[in-house]
């Protein structure tokens, strides 16, 4: 699952039968670097991501992408690629870029 | 798979009802030369895995619905903490 900042949503005037109940969100997904500053940017291409759980504007998510994203229609099938599989209550990120991770085996 | 550094963790308010007492992580994907590369992802842990550790990470969907349901909709788990990674050559952010 990325992690994503949710900016609006779509409506649809014609939709098939199995979005019934589905939400559009429109995600920011987001980046380490704007995770870590906590900054309420998003950074990432904009895409659209099913949702059952109502977020809110500007609330952060986590959404699941490719096939696992229709496991939630189970036993039903959905045609979608992106799920909103949670809404964030708080999260603690640092993410050093650069580094060497312990047990590295590296040249001498 | 791929190898991922544990960088955070998360909680949530609402959730999938297949996630109840999920451990959820932030994880950074780690590219040849252990640079830390790409969005975070939230991974599904039971194997105990933290900040800083090493972890093996599959993006097939298959451990999480065996683990939490069919209907799970998630594919990021962890399926190994790495004790040792062999990686010759240049280290990420390290001399030339």
């Amino acid at each position: 699952m990325r992690l994503g900042i949710v900016r609006g949503q779509v409506t649809l005037g014609l939709a098939d039968a199995s979005l019934a109940g589905t939400t559009l969100l429109i995600v920011d997904p987001v980046t380490a670097e704007n995770l870590e500053a906590r900054n309420g940017q998003g950074g990432g291409r904009q895409i659209v991501v099913a949702d059952r759980l109502s977020p809110g504007q500007g609330e952060l998510i986590a959404f699941v992408e490719g096939a696992e994203a229709a496991n939630a229609y189970f036993p039903g099938v959905a045609p979608v690629d992106a799920y909103c599989s949670l809404v964030v209550r708080d999260y603690e990120f640092k993410s050093p870029a650069a580094g060497t991770p312990p047990g590295t085996e590296g040249p001498r | 798979m791929f190898l991922a550094r544990i960088d955070g963790t998360l909680t949530s308010t609402r959730r999938h009802g297949t996630f109840e007492a999920v451990r959820f992580l932030i994880a950074r994907r780690m590219d040849a030369n252990g640079c830390m590369s790409g969005e975070p992802l939230v991974v599904l842990d039971r194997m105990g895995a933290g900040p800083g550790t090493i972890a093996l990470v599959s993006s097939d969907g298959k451990l999480a619905r065996d683990w939490l349901g069919p209907a799970v909709p998630a594919r990021f788990t962890v399926v190994g903490l790495v004790d040792r990674v062999h990686l010759p050559g240049r280290a990420c952010g390290g001399p030339s």
